[in-house]
Protein backbone atom coordinates (compact mmCIF):
# COMPACT_ATOMS: atom_id res chain seq x y z
CA UNK A 1 0.00 0.00 0.00
CA UNK A 2 2.44 2.66 1.17
CA UNK A 3 6.03 2.57 -0.01
CA UNK A 4 8.64 1.36 2.44
CA UNK A 5 10.25 4.76 2.46
CA UNK A 6 7.27 6.42 4.03
CA UNK A 7 6.46 5.70 7.64
CA UNK A 8 3.75 3.12 8.02
CA UNK A 9 0.68 4.55 9.63
CA UNK A 10 -0.29 2.31 12.51
CA UNK A 11 -3.56 2.56 14.33
CA UNK A 12 -3.62 3.39 17.99
CA UNK A 13 -3.27 0.15 19.90
CA UNK A 14 -6.13 -0.26 22.31
CA UNK A 15 -5.50 -2.30 25.42
CA UNK A 16 -7.64 -4.90 27.15
CA UNK A 17 -8.03 -2.31 29.86
CA UNK A 18 -9.49 0.24 27.42
CA UNK A 19 -11.95 -2.31 26.11
CA UNK A 20 -12.83 -3.44 29.61
CA UNK A 21 -13.62 0.13 30.65
CA UNK A 22 -15.61 0.75 27.50
CA UNK A 23 -17.62 -2.41 28.05
CA UNK A 24 -18.30 -1.37 31.58
CA UNK A 25 -19.68 1.97 30.44
CA UNK A 26 -22.15 0.21 28.17
CA UNK A 27 -25.31 -1.01 29.80
CA UNK A 28 -25.94 -4.73 29.63
CA UNK A 29 -23.87 -7.89 29.48
CA UNK A 30 -21.77 -8.02 26.34
CA UNK A 31 -20.82 -11.60 25.75
CA UNK A 32 -17.47 -11.18 24.08
CA UNK A 33 -14.05 -11.01 25.67
CA UNK A 34 -11.88 -7.90 25.46
CA UNK A 35 -9.45 -9.87 23.29
CA UNK A 36 -12.21 -10.71 20.82
CA UNK A 37 -13.19 -7.11 20.60
CA UNK A 38 -9.61 -6.06 19.96
CA UNK A 39 -9.34 -8.53 17.14
CA UNK A 40 -12.53 -7.31 15.52
CA UNK A 41 -11.54 -3.70 16.01
CA UNK A 42 -8.19 -4.22 14.36
CA UNK A 43 -9.64 -5.98 11.35
CA UNK A 44 -12.49 -3.51 10.93
CA UNK A 45 -10.16 -0.55 11.27
CA UNK A 46 -7.91 -1.99 8.62
CA UNK A 47 -10.82 -2.32 6.22
CA UNK A 48 -12.09 1.16 6.97
CA UNK A 49 -8.63 2.59 6.39
CA UNK A 50 -8.32 0.74 3.12
CA UNK A 51 -11.70 2.07 2.00
CA UNK A 52 -10.73 5.58 3.04
CA UNK A 53 -7.43 5.41 1.19
CA UNK A 54 -9.12 4.08 -1.92
CA UNK A 55 -12.18 6.27 -2.07
CA UNK A 56 -10.69 9.62 -1.16
CA UNK A 57 -9.14 11.08 -4.29
CA UNK A 58 -7.17 14.09 -5.42
CA UNK A 59 -10.43 15.78 -6.39
CA UNK A 60 -11.60 15.57 -2.77
CA UNK A 61 -8.58 17.14 -1.17
CA UNK A 62 -7.04 19.42 -3.81
CA UNK A 63 -6.95 23.18 -3.69
CA UNK A 64 -8.65 24.73 -6.69
CA UNK A 65 -7.91 28.14 -8.12
CA UNK A 66 -4.18 27.49 -8.32
CA UNK A 67 -1.69 30.35 -8.44
CA UNK A 68 0.33 29.78 -11.59
CA UNK A 69 3.61 31.30 -12.77
CA UNK A 70 4.64 31.81 -16.41
CA UNK A 71 7.90 30.41 -17.75
CA UNK A 72 9.08 33.83 -18.73
CA UNK A 73 8.48 35.48 -15.39
CA UNK A 74 11.70 36.78 -13.86
CA UNK A 75 12.83 35.13 -10.67
CA UNK A 76 12.51 38.44 -8.85
CA UNK A 77 8.86 38.68 -9.88
CA UNK A 78 8.30 35.04 -9.08
CA UNK A 79 9.79 35.35 -5.61
CA UNK A 80 7.69 38.42 -4.93
CA UNK A 81 4.58 36.63 -6.16
CA UNK A 82 5.15 33.53 -4.02
CA UNK A 83 5.85 35.66 -0.95
CA UNK A 84 2.73 37.70 -1.53
CA UNK A 85 0.52 34.64 -1.86
CA UNK A 86 2.16 32.98 1.11
CA UNK A 87 3.03 29.84 -0.82
CA UNK A 88 6.32 28.03 -1.30
CA UNK A 89 5.86 26.89 -4.85
CA UNK A 90 3.60 26.92 -7.88
CA UNK A 91 2.96 25.17 -11.18
CA UNK A 92 4.52 26.80 -14.23
CA UNK A 93 2.83 27.23 -17.61
CA UNK A 94 4.30 27.91 -21.03
CA UNK A 95 3.22 30.60 -23.48
CA UNK A 96 0.27 28.45 -24.62
CA UNK A 97 -0.88 28.12 -21.04
CA UNK A 98 0.08 24.45 -20.89
CA UNK A 99 1.64 23.08 -17.71
CA UNK A 100 5.37 22.74 -18.26
CA UNK A 101 6.90 22.39 -14.81
CA UNK A 102 6.79 23.22 -11.12
CA UNK A 103 8.88 25.76 -9.26
CA UNK A 104 9.48 25.79 -5.53
CA UNK A 105 11.83 27.13 -2.87
CA UNK A 106 14.02 24.11 -3.49
CA UNK A 107 14.72 25.27 -7.05
CA UNK A 108 15.68 28.70 -5.80
CA UNK A 109 17.92 27.18 -3.17
CA UNK A 110 19.74 24.89 -5.56
CA UNK A 111 20.29 27.87 -7.84
CA UNK A 112 21.88 29.65 -4.87
CA UNK A 113 24.44 26.89 -4.58
CA UNK A 114 22.65 24.44 -2.35
CA UNK A 115 23.21 20.81 -3.20
CA UNK A 116 20.31 18.44 -3.19
CA UNK A 117 18.90 18.16 0.32
CA UNK A 118 20.94 21.10 1.63
CA UNK A 119 18.97 23.34 3.84
CA UNK A 120 18.26 27.03 3.80
CA UNK A 121 20.45 27.36 6.88
CA UNK A 122 23.46 26.14 4.92
CA UNK A 123 22.89 28.90 2.42
CA UNK A 124 22.72 31.42 5.24
CA UNK A 125 25.95 30.07 6.72
CA UNK A 126 27.78 30.24 3.41
CA UNK A 127 26.53 33.70 2.68
CA UNK A 128 27.87 34.85 6.05
CA UNK A 129 31.15 33.00 5.66
CA UNK A 130 31.97 34.03 2.11
CA UNK A 131 30.23 37.36 2.20
CA UNK A 132 29.31 36.76 -1.40
CA UNK A 133 25.78 37.49 -2.48
CA UNK A 134 24.36 34.10 -3.30
CA UNK A 135 21.14 35.51 -4.64
CA UNK A 136 23.33 36.98 -7.41
CA UNK A 137 22.88 33.73 -9.32
CA UNK A 138 19.18 34.40 -9.61
CA UNK A 139 19.66 37.68 -11.39
CA UNK A 140 18.34 37.93 -14.91
CA UNK A 141 17.02 34.40 -14.94
CA UNK A 142 13.45 33.28 -15.43
CA UNK A 143 11.19 30.72 -13.88
CA UNK A 144 11.66 28.49 -16.92
CA UNK A 145 15.41 28.40 -16.32
CA UNK A 146 15.33 26.86 -12.88
CA UNK A 147 11.98 25.07 -12.62
CA UNK A 148 11.68 21.33 -12.24
CA UNK A 149 10.45 19.94 -15.53
CA UNK A 150 8.56 18.03 -16.67
CA UNK A 151 6.03 18.36 -13.90
CA UNK A 152 4.98 15.21 -12.08
CA UNK A 153 1.20 15.36 -12.19
CA UNK A 154 -1.76 13.32 -10.99
CA UNK A 155 -5.31 13.02 -12.25
CA UNK A 156 -8.41 14.03 -10.32
CA UNK A 157 -9.24 10.41 -9.49
CA UNK A 158 -5.84 9.46 -8.07
CA UNK A 159 -6.47 7.94 -4.61
CA UNK A 160 -4.93 9.51 -1.53
CA UNK A 161 -2.82 6.42 -0.91
CA UNK A 162 -1.15 6.84 -4.29
CA UNK A 163 -0.59 10.56 -3.75
CA UNK A 164 1.23 9.99 -0.48
CA UNK A 165 3.48 7.36 -2.00
CA UNK A 166 4.35 9.61 -4.96
CA UNK A 167 5.24 12.48 -2.64
CA UNK A 168 7.30 10.14 -0.51
CA UNK A 169 9.17 8.53 -3.39
CA UNK A 170 9.89 11.69 -5.35
CA UNK A 171 10.41 13.78 -2.24
CA UNK A 172 8.17 16.58 -3.47
CA UNK A 173 5.64 18.76 -1.71
CA UNK A 174 3.07 19.55 -4.36
CA UNK A 175 1.39 17.77 -7.23
CA UNK A 176 -0.56 19.58 -9.94
CA UNK A 177 -3.88 17.86 -10.69
CA UNK A 178 -4.92 17.53 -14.32
CA UNK A 179 -8.52 16.99 -15.39
CA UNK A 180 -9.51 14.57 -18.15
CA UNK A 181 -8.75 17.13 -20.86
CA UNK A 182 -5.25 17.62 -19.52
CA UNK A 183 -5.68 21.12 -18.16
CA UNK A 184 -4.81 22.20 -14.65
CA UNK A 185 -7.71 21.53 -12.27
CA UNK A 186 -6.00 22.12 -8.95
CA UNK A 187 -3.05 21.27 -6.78
CA UNK A 188 -2.50 18.87 -3.89
CA UNK A 189 0.12 19.92 -1.38
CA UNK A 190 1.57 18.01 1.51
CA UNK A 191 -0.64 19.98 3.88
CA UNK A 192 -3.77 19.02 1.91
CA UNK A 193 -2.66 15.45 2.35
CA UNK A 194 -2.10 15.90 6.07
CA UNK A 195 -5.53 17.45 6.50
CA UNK A 196 -7.08 14.45 4.82
CA UNK A 197 -5.35 12.15 7.31
CA UNK A 198 -6.90 14.07 10.18
CA UNK A 199 -10.10 12.19 9.46
CA UNK A 200 -8.28 8.94 10.13
CA UNK A 201 -7.37 9.80 13.67
CA UNK A 202 -10.84 10.84 14.67
CA UNK A 203 -12.39 8.28 16.97
CA UNK A 204 -15.85 9.82 17.14
CA UNK A 205 -16.95 9.36 13.58
CA UNK B 1 3.24 -28.96 21.77
CA UNK B 2 4.18 -25.91 23.78
CA UNK B 3 1.68 -23.96 21.72
CA UNK B 4 -1.02 -26.51 22.46
CA UNK B 5 -0.63 -26.15 26.22
CA UNK B 6 0.09 -22.45 25.91
CA UNK B 7 -3.42 -21.94 24.54
CA UNK B 8 -4.82 -23.34 27.77
CA UNK B 9 -3.47 -20.39 29.74
CA UNK B 10 -6.03 -18.00 28.29
CA UNK B 11 -5.12 -14.60 26.94
CA UNK B 12 -7.45 -11.95 28.28
CA UNK B 13 -9.48 -10.94 31.29
CA UNK B 14 -13.09 -11.73 32.03
CA UNK B 15 -15.66 -9.11 30.98
CA UNK B 16 -16.88 -6.64 33.61
CA UNK B 17 -19.75 -7.32 36.00
CA UNK B 18 -23.01 -5.66 35.05
CA UNK B 19 -24.57 -3.12 37.39
CA UNK B 20 -27.46 -3.71 39.73
CA UNK B 21 -30.24 -2.43 37.47
CA UNK B 22 -29.21 -4.99 34.89
CA UNK B 23 -29.39 -7.73 37.52
CA UNK B 24 -32.85 -6.63 38.58
CA UNK B 25 -34.18 -6.49 35.03
CA UNK B 26 -32.70 -9.90 34.29
CA UNK B 27 -34.43 -11.31 37.33
CA UNK B 28 -37.74 -9.65 36.53
CA UNK B 29 -37.77 -10.73 32.89
CA UNK B 30 -36.87 -14.32 33.59
CA UNK B 31 -39.31 -14.53 36.49
CA UNK B 32 -42.19 -13.40 34.31
CA UNK B 33 -41.02 -15.40 31.30
CA UNK B 34 -40.69 -18.68 33.13
CA UNK B 35 -43.96 -18.04 35.00
CA UNK B 36 -45.74 -17.72 31.66
CA UNK B 37 -44.09 -20.82 30.19
CA UNK B 38 -44.75 -22.72 33.43
CA UNK B 39 -48.42 -21.72 33.56
CA UNK B 40 -48.99 -22.82 29.99
CA UNK B 41 -47.20 -26.11 30.51
CA UNK B 42 -48.62 -27.00 33.91
CA UNK B 43 -52.20 -26.05 33.19
CA UNK B 44 -52.58 -26.75 29.50
CA UNK B 45 -50.33 -29.71 28.97
CA UNK B 46 -50.30 -31.17 32.43
CA UNK B 47 -48.16 -34.15 31.54
CA UNK B 48 -45.17 -34.91 33.68
CA UNK B 49 -42.72 -35.71 30.96
CA UNK B 50 -43.52 -32.55 29.04
CA UNK B 51 -42.20 -30.65 32.04
CA UNK B 52 -38.70 -31.68 31.02
CA UNK B 53 -38.76 -29.18 28.21
CA UNK B 54 -38.94 -26.45 30.83
CA UNK B 55 -35.28 -27.17 31.56
CA UNK B 56 -34.50 -26.07 28.07
CA UNK B 57 -36.48 -22.85 28.51
CA UNK B 58 -34.67 -22.10 31.77
CA UNK B 59 -31.51 -21.93 29.71
CA UNK B 60 -33.21 -19.72 27.13
CA UNK B 61 -34.28 -17.38 29.91
CA UNK B 62 -30.63 -16.78 30.86
CA UNK B 63 -29.95 -15.60 27.34
CA UNK B 64 -33.12 -13.74 26.50
CA UNK B 65 -33.42 -11.88 29.83
CA UNK B 66 -29.81 -11.87 31.00
CA UNK B 67 -27.83 -11.24 27.80
CA UNK B 68 -30.34 -9.30 25.72
CA UNK B 69 -27.66 -7.94 23.35
CA UNK B 70 -26.18 -11.26 22.46
CA UNK B 71 -26.66 -12.60 18.94
CA UNK B 72 -27.55 -15.91 20.62
CA UNK B 73 -30.51 -14.22 22.31
CA UNK B 74 -32.21 -12.68 19.31
CA UNK B 75 -35.67 -13.81 18.09
CA UNK B 76 -34.22 -15.58 15.06
CA UNK B 77 -32.03 -17.68 17.34
CA UNK B 78 -34.59 -18.18 20.11
CA UNK B 79 -37.41 -19.38 17.86
CA UNK B 80 -35.25 -20.83 15.10
CA UNK B 81 -32.88 -22.59 17.49
CA UNK B 82 -35.65 -24.38 19.38
CA UNK B 83 -37.65 -25.34 16.30
CA UNK B 84 -34.67 -26.58 14.31
CA UNK B 85 -33.23 -28.46 17.27
CA UNK B 86 -36.60 -30.02 18.08
CA UNK B 87 -36.99 -31.25 14.51
CA UNK B 88 -33.42 -32.54 14.52
CA UNK B 89 -33.97 -34.33 17.84
CA UNK B 90 -37.16 -36.03 16.69
CA UNK B 91 -35.44 -37.12 13.49
CA UNK B 92 -32.43 -38.47 15.39
CA UNK B 93 -34.78 -40.50 17.60
CA UNK B 94 -36.60 -41.92 14.58
CA UNK B 95 -33.30 -42.91 12.99
CA UNK B 96 -31.37 -44.23 15.98
CA UNK B 97 -33.90 -44.52 18.81
CA UNK B 98 -33.00 -48.15 19.38
CA UNK B 99 -29.56 -47.09 20.63
CA UNK B 100 -30.32 -44.29 23.10
CA UNK B 101 -26.77 -42.99 23.61
CA UNK B 102 -26.21 -42.77 19.85
CA UNK B 103 -29.54 -41.07 19.21
CA UNK B 104 -28.79 -38.58 21.97
CA UNK B 105 -25.34 -37.74 20.59
CA UNK B 106 -26.63 -37.54 17.05
CA UNK B 107 -29.46 -35.23 18.12
CA UNK B 108 -27.25 -32.71 19.91
CA UNK B 109 -24.35 -32.66 17.46
CA UNK B 110 -26.59 -32.39 14.42
CA UNK B 111 -28.68 -29.70 16.09
CA UNK B 112 -25.53 -27.64 16.68
CA UNK B 113 -24.38 -28.14 13.10
CA UNK B 114 -27.73 -27.20 11.58
CA UNK B 115 -28.13 -24.19 13.89
CA UNK B 116 -24.71 -23.03 12.73
CA UNK B 117 -25.62 -23.44 9.08
CA UNK B 118 -28.92 -21.63 9.48
CA UNK B 119 -27.47 -18.88 11.70
CA UNK B 120 -29.87 -19.77 14.48
CA UNK B 121 -27.36 -20.90 17.12
CA UNK B 122 -29.12 -20.94 20.49
CA UNK B 123 -27.45 -23.03 23.22
CA UNK B 124 -30.71 -24.26 24.82
CA UNK B 125 -31.48 -25.83 21.44
CA UNK B 126 -29.02 -28.55 22.44
CA UNK B 127 -31.26 -29.41 25.38
CA UNK B 128 -34.38 -29.31 23.21
CA UNK B 129 -32.80 -31.77 20.78
CA UNK B 130 -31.63 -34.02 23.62
CA UNK B 131 -35.06 -34.05 25.32
CA UNK B 132 -36.64 -35.22 22.05
CA UNK B 133 -34.57 -38.37 22.49
CA UNK B 134 -34.53 -38.94 26.26
CA UNK B 135 -37.87 -37.37 27.17
CA UNK B 136 -39.78 -40.64 27.39
CA UNK B 137 -42.87 -42.05 25.73
CA UNK B 138 -45.20 -39.09 25.90
CA UNK B 139 -42.63 -36.98 24.01
CA UNK B 140 -41.90 -39.76 21.53
CA UNK B 141 -45.64 -40.11 20.95
CA UNK B 142 -45.89 -36.48 19.87
CA UNK B 143 -43.69 -37.17 16.84
CA UNK B 144 -43.03 -33.99 14.91
CA UNK B 145 -45.76 -32.16 16.83
CA UNK B 146 -43.00 -31.78 19.47
CA UNK B 147 -41.50 -29.13 17.18
CA UNK B 148 -44.52 -26.84 17.45
CA UNK B 149 -45.65 -27.77 20.93
CA UNK B 150 -44.02 -27.65 23.45
CA UNK B 151 -40.82 -26.43 21.75
CA UNK B 152 -42.16 -23.70 19.45
CA UNK B 153 -44.89 -22.59 21.82
CA UNK B 154 -42.52 -22.17 24.76
CA UNK B 155 -40.02 -20.21 22.71
CA UNK B 156 -42.77 -17.95 21.43
CA UNK B 157 -44.00 -17.31 24.97
CA UNK B 158 -40.50 -16.32 26.08
CA UNK B 159 -40.21 -14.03 23.06
CA UNK B 160 -43.45 -12.17 23.78
CA UNK B 161 -42.42 -11.56 27.39
CA UNK B 162 -38.94 -10.51 26.28
CA UNK B 163 -40.38 -7.94 23.89
CA UNK B 164 -42.57 -6.51 26.63
CA UNK B 165 -40.22 -6.59 29.62
CA UNK B 166 -36.86 -5.85 28.00
CA UNK B 167 -38.23 -2.73 26.34
CA UNK B 168 -39.73 -1.47 29.58
CA UNK B 169 -36.19 -1.23 30.95
CA UNK B 170 -34.93 2.28 30.17
CA UNK B 171 -31.43 1.13 29.20
CA UNK B 172 -32.36 -2.01 27.34
CA UNK B 173 -33.69 -2.63 23.89
CA UNK B 174 -34.83 -5.86 22.32
CA UNK B 175 -34.34 -7.23 19.77
CA UNK B 176 -31.12 -6.13 18.14
CA UNK B 177 -32.37 -7.69 14.92
CA UNK B 178 -35.22 -9.89 13.73
CA UNK B 179 -33.76 -11.79 10.81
Amino acid sequence: MLSDKSKKFTLIEISDEDVFEAMRSIQGYIDITPADFREVYKAAYGLAKMRFMQTLTAADIMTEGVHVLGENTSLYEAALFLAEKGITGAPVTDAQGKLSGVISEKDFMSCMGAEKRDSFMLIVARQLRDGKNLAENLNGRTVGDIMTAPAITISADTPVSRISSIMGEKNINRLPVLDSSGSLAGIVTRSDLISSFNMLGDGDA
Amino acid sequence: MRNFFGKMKGRTQSPPRVDMSEVIWSWTGSFIGISAVGLIHFSLLDQTSLIMIIGSFGASAVLVYGVTRSPLSQPRNLIGGHIISAATGVTAYLIAGKIPWLAAALAVSSAIAIMHITKTLHPPGGATALIAVIGGDSIHNLGYLYVLMPAGLGALTLLVIALLVNNLAPKRRYPEFWL
